[in-house]
């Protein structure tokens, strides 16, 4: 069916009394193929404007006296005005021109009328049999019995069918057949004969327009306008309808649309619902094709009360006022199914026990109010425009309620992507469940959503928008006539997923063959599951793998028949249903030893060292005289040789007083300093000065020192200068004459002297006896350890004081050592450095780099001080004089030196 | 001897059921009519169908004809327009009629509009309008062709043409532009008439032949037209 549109004109005889029109449209009787756009112009004619005072902006339209909208106009000049009407469809409608002229008063210009129509054709096709590989020519022939009709010759692309040129006439037989024809021959089909009508496919309905019924909700009337072929044909209809969310179609039985109408009545539809609605029809006896189906329409069935009560909860907060509660009373907004309309507010009411009941309107789904801690009742209702819905009684408990009868048997558990819940009724009749639930997270709080249920159900799904892998938390409240029963709560998850984190794991305790692990369970946001197990994986570094599983419900684990002083690798997977994560891997070392093992090897050490040594000094103290004789060989004690007589202090005394002194005051008994750094230029002796000219040109300026007698100085080990036993023994062996060590060298301030000597006294005094005075003797053997160690057996009490500029701190010790001496080794130290000048002379004495003179202190007496200061000779450097260090001793108490 | 005798008794039978059969076979239906009553219905239907036909092609016309002819309420005298066929009848003189003499004026009466139909469909001037005038005038053969058809089920003859061969429209020289507009109006409205007054005469026809007769005339072609 070609449809085209056909433009009949027809005169503005409407305007009455405007024999001559105002104006034109063109086209006037245009062909316009249906859906394309067709555009009208309106043209005013000059008398017309001057009449009515009026331009081309003054021009309206309008379609079956509907005013077209502006945004379809186009202004073209003053006098021409155009109307754009874009997808055409089937139309039979006025087009009319308008001017609007002063006063406001609508004047019909000009008016054409739109006639929709379908043109007639007739296509017929057939089978063109078997392949003839040649070139043929279909040709479709018509005829009645009194006319033929033009042949139908067919196109090259489309053998076998052909539509007629002509329109059929409905309601006279035709005859129709086709002949074939190549090089071969001439072939003709059989002839069918037919009437057209009976092969007719219609034109669907148009202008389907749904309109609702302010009485009944339940009804939506349609109309439409029937295909201009109902003029000769009855037909009979489809029509089909869905909600606007709806994929499928639900059909009005066929038998109430059987015949040709113009409307229809839908009824049994929801009340405030919206539908959709398609039509399409056929020839009444089902002879022909049924039309294509119509353009779409829609329509919204009028309001009715609301069908339901909302569901209806509470909450109780704690007030701030004393024996006042505060009440949230919550209720759902009713789903477009049962509000059956707008819900305009809610009305609440609260009824205390045997008190007035109060009235509250209220737009939002919650309200808050404080009451006494009374028992109430609260009801609620919804509103829409055209009433009320049934109330929802709650029954707020008094504050002191004891709830008791909660749902057994509650499971929770997801399935076809829903989370039902499941649960045993209690015995007594309940008026209605309610269901929260809330995401249990530590992040966040728990925030409750809810549902309502009746009494009677006891499975249903929550409804909300429940998200995969959280675990919620579930509670269920029966709702008795007298309040809510006691609560049950369950966790459930929609989905489970595996952890998104694994256990971290760590250890408690390592021992040599076990670790104690220790973990934390997992934070619910990240369990995504119930979690089942936990799976324990350890492994040495070229060990394989082993995989202990631990029930869920442990958060420490023992790894036995580990290998002592191995490095292990542990890590943890926690399980939920739908799989499990591997958390962190953790190293650790079993130790070598057990705890304990070490003392017990260390300790049996210790105990037999100790032992040993033990028995060593035993040992040695057992046979000390043995060693002894070893040890130390017997020196003579020089007290006790006859030559000691012939000093002139009694030994005895000496030796009685020095002991006494060192030990009762030893502080500065001991003392002999040497201090060269002051020099004393004024008091050289003058023979002295030639032989310290050496110590002048080497600039050595720092203390020459020298102990006592024996070579008790200072200068110890490196400088084995003065007496070794051997000298002692030489000089024993000397008799008259004691040998002594005065020459101390030192390189002072890093100045290495140049010469090193040592040269032995040639003093003759006679060496002491050993056999007497063994002491004295053990004490010159003994001169390197025996500093400051030995007092009880020295003659000589050493003290070394280091000297604070100098580098060579070993020398200083030793030449600032102070000794004790008696007064005739003090006397022989005199002699020895007046020998050694004497003699010399400053030639000689230029070998000494340093002379130490030993400040021996004498034994004090009656609480005297004794002291010797030897006074170094600094030898000046700037001025290039060679100096010399004189040892001067000054004795308190009236020693001269000799 | 018995037994052959059933045999052939039977094969009576069977050939009497085989031919009872025959028109029920589709490729010996093809020309079978089963009677008047089906054909009149078809006219019936066809008048109808070109009475709508003619609403919307009168309205076509008389727009292009012009006002006043396009006015609804527009009723001119029947001037020079005596030559056609009136259809308005005493309503006691068209209950009077019957069946042949109904459909002999019927078709009487379509065969003149027919031709003075053609006259007119030669003097139309646009594409469009002469495309529906020869598609109304293909309708109206078909219309005549129907009658002849139920005339000839119901065994009657078909009026002779006038000597002359068919009837002209030739306006004469006198006519005037306005008063051939007025024929022409005329013509379109006698044209509605006598499709109002047929559906009715087939409408009457359709009830009496209820229940169809069952002799059948056969062999529409062979009357031929």
């Amino acid at each position: 069916c070609n449809n085209s549109v056909h433009f009949y004109i027809f005169s503005c005889s409407f305007s009455g009394e405007l024999l001559d029109p105002c104006g034109y449209i063109k086209p006037e009787s245009p062909i316009v193929q249906l859906g394309s756009n067709f555009t009208a112009v309106c043209v005013l004619k000059e008398k017309c404007m001057d009449y009515f005072h009026v331009n081309a902006n003054y021009i309206f339209w309008k379609t079956n006296h509907v005013t077209i909208p502006k945004e379809q106009y186009t202004i073209i000049n003053k006098t021409a005005s155009s109307v754009t009407f874009t997808d055409i469809s089937l139309l039979n409608i006025q087009l009319t021109c308008n001017i609007r002229t002063f006063g406001q008063i609508d004047q019909n210009v000009y008016g054409i009328r739109i006639i929709s129509g379908c043109k007639k054709k007739m296509m017929c096709q057939w089978d063109p049999g078997r392949e003839t590989y040649l070139e043929t020519n279909f040709t479709l022939k018509s005829e009645w019995a009194t006319e033929k009709f033009a042949d139908c010759k067919t196109k090259r692309d489309t053998p076998t069918s052909c539509t007629v040129d002509y329109s059929p006439v409905y309601f006279v037989n035709i005859e129709v057949w086709v002949e074939a024809e190549n090089a071969l021959g001439k072939v003709t089909s059989d002839h069918i004969n037919f009437d057209p009508v009976d092969k007719v496919k219609p034109s669907p309905p148009h202008n389907l327009s749904v309109s609702n019924s302010e009485e009944l909700s339940s009804i939506l009337k349609l109309t439409w306008i029937n295909s201009s072929i109902q003029g000769f044909i009855g037909l009979k209809y489809n029509i089909q309808y869905r909600t606007r969310d709806a994929s499928t179609w639900s059909q009005i039985p066929p038998e109430d649309t059987a015949s040709t109408r113009y409307s229809f009545t839908v009824q049994d539809l929801k009340p405030f619902t919206e539908y959709v609605f398609r039509i399409r029809c056929m020839k009444e006896d089902g002879k022909g094709f049924w039309s294509d189906w119509s353009e779409e329409a829609s329509g919204i069935t009028y309001e009715d009360r609301p069908s339901k009560a909302p569901s209806f909860w509470y909450k109780i907060e704690p007030s701030h006022t004393h024996g006042y509660r505060s009440v949230q009373l919550i209720w759902k907004t009713l789903p477009p199914f049962e509000a059956n309309g707008k819900i305009l507010d809610y009305e609440v009411t609260l009824t205390r026990w045997k008190s007035r009941l109060q009235n509250y309107t209220v737009n939002d789904t919650k309200w808050t109010v404080n009451i006494t801690n009374d028992r109430y009742i609260a009801t609620l209702t919804a509103r829409n425009l055209v009433g009320k819905s049934n109330a929802a009684v709650l029954t707020i408990p008094a504050y002191d309620f004891q709830a008791t009868r909660p749902v057994t048997d509650l499971k929770a558990f997801p399935k076809d992507n829903m989370l039902w819940v499941e649960w045993t009724a209690p015995n007594e009749s309940v008026n209605k469940y309610i269901l929260e639930w809330c995401v249990l997270s530590d992040k966040a709080p728990c925030i409750q959503d809810w549902q309502q249920e009746d009494g009677t159900v006891h499975r249903t799904y929550l409804r909300g928008n429940l998200a995969e892998s959280k675990c919620y938390l579930i509670t269920v409240t029966p709702v008795y006539a007298d309040g809510p029963g006691s609560t049950e709560s369950i966790k459930a998850y929609l989905k489970q997923a595996p952890p998104s984190k694994g256990p971290t794991v760590r250890t408690k305790k390592v021992g040599k063959n076990e670790a104690v692990l220790e973990w934390d369970q997992l934070p619910v946001d990240v369990q995504n599951g119930f979690i089942r197990n936990y799976t324990i994986f350890y492994r040495t570094i070229i060990g394989n793998e082993t995989a202990v599983n631990v029930d869920s419900s442990h958060t420490e684990y023992t790894l036995s028949s580990l290998t002592s002083d191995t490095l292990y690798m542990v890590r943890m997977a926690a399980y939920t249903d739908e799989g499990g994560k591997d958390g962190p891997e953790f190293t650790f070392t079993t130790p070598k030893f057990a705890q304990g093992e070490i003392e017990a090897i260390v300790v049996p050490v210790c105990l037999a060292f100790l032992l040993t040594t033990l028995l060593g000094v035993l040992f040695c103290f057992n046979k000390r005289d043995l060693i002894k004789k070893h040890i130390w060989p017997n020196v003579p004690d020089p007290s006790k040789s006859h030559i000691a007589q012939w000093s002139p202090h009694t030994p005895p005394r000496h030796n009685f007083n020095s002991k006494d002194q060192m030990y009762s005051d030893g502080n500065f008994t001991d003392v002999s300093v040497v201090e060269i750094e002051a020099a004393n230029d004024k008091k050289p002796f003058p023979e002295d000065l030639k032989s310290l000219d050496l110590f002048k040109k080497e600039k050595i300026s720092t203390e020459g020192h020298s102990s006592g007698i024996g070579g008790s100085s200072c200068m110890s080990s490196s400088r084995p200068s003065i007496s070794s036993s051997d000298e002692n023994e030489s000089a024993q062996n000397t008799s008259g004459t004691v040998q002594y060590s005065t020459v101390v060298h030192s390189g002072y301030r890093h100045q290495v002297p140049s010469v090193q000597v040592f040269s032995r006294s040639e003093s003759t005094q006679p060496l002491l006896d050993s056999e007497e005075r063994p002491e004295d003797l053990q004490l010159v053997d003994n001169i390197d350890s025996s500093v400051g160690n030995l007092p009880r057996q020295q003659y000589f009490k050493q003290n070394c004081s280091q000297h604070e500029t100098s580098p060579d701190i070993s020398h200083f010790e030793r030449s600032k050592q102070v000794s004790s001496v008696n007064e005739e080794d003090f006397v022989r130290l005199k002699q020895q450095i007046s020998d050694i000048s004497q003699p010399y002379g400053s030639g000689q004495m230029k070998m000494f780099q340093e002379i130490s003179v030993a400040d021996a202190f004498g034994p004090r007496t009656e609480g005297q001080v004794e002291r010797f200061e030897t006074v170094g000779m600094e030898a000046a450097i700037d001025e290039g004089m060679p100096k010399s260090y004189l040892p001067q001793t000054v004795r308190r108490g009236g020693y001269m030196p000799q | 001897m018995d037994l052959r005798a059933g045999d052939s008794w039977g094969m009576l039978a069977c050939l009497c059921a085989v031919l009872w059969h025959l028109p029920a076979v589709p490729a010996l239906n093809r020309t079978g009519d089963p009677g008047p009553g089906p054909s009149i219905q078809k006219t019936y239907d066809l008048t109808r169908y070109l009475e709508h036909q003619l609403r919307s092609l009168a309205g076509t016309y008389l727009n292009y004809l012009g006002p006043p002819f396009n006015e609804p309420d527009f009723n001119p005298p029947r001037l020079g327009a005596e030559t056609l066929p009136r259809a308005t009848v005493n309503l006691d003189v068209w209950r009077s009629l019957n069946d042949k003499l109904r459909l002999t004026q019927n078709y009487e009466a379509y065969s003149h509009l027919l031709c003075y139909l053609r006259g007119l469909n030669r003097q139309a001037a646009t594409a469009e309008l002469r495309r529906s005038l020869a598609h109304f005038c293909t309708s109206l053969q078909g219309l005549l062709g129907s009658i002849a058809g139920v005339m000839a089920a119901l065994g009657y003859p078909l009026p002779q043409p006038l000597p002359g061969t068919e009837p002209t429209w030739a306006p004469g020289p006198a006519h005037s532009d306005f008063l051939q507009k007025m024929d022409d109006f005329w013509l379109l409205k006698e044209l509605q008439t006598w499709l109002w007054r047929s559906a009715k005469d087939f409408n009457r026809l359709k009830k009496k032949m209820q229940p169809p007769a069952a002799a059948v005339t056969l062999h529409l072609e062979a009357h031929g037209f």
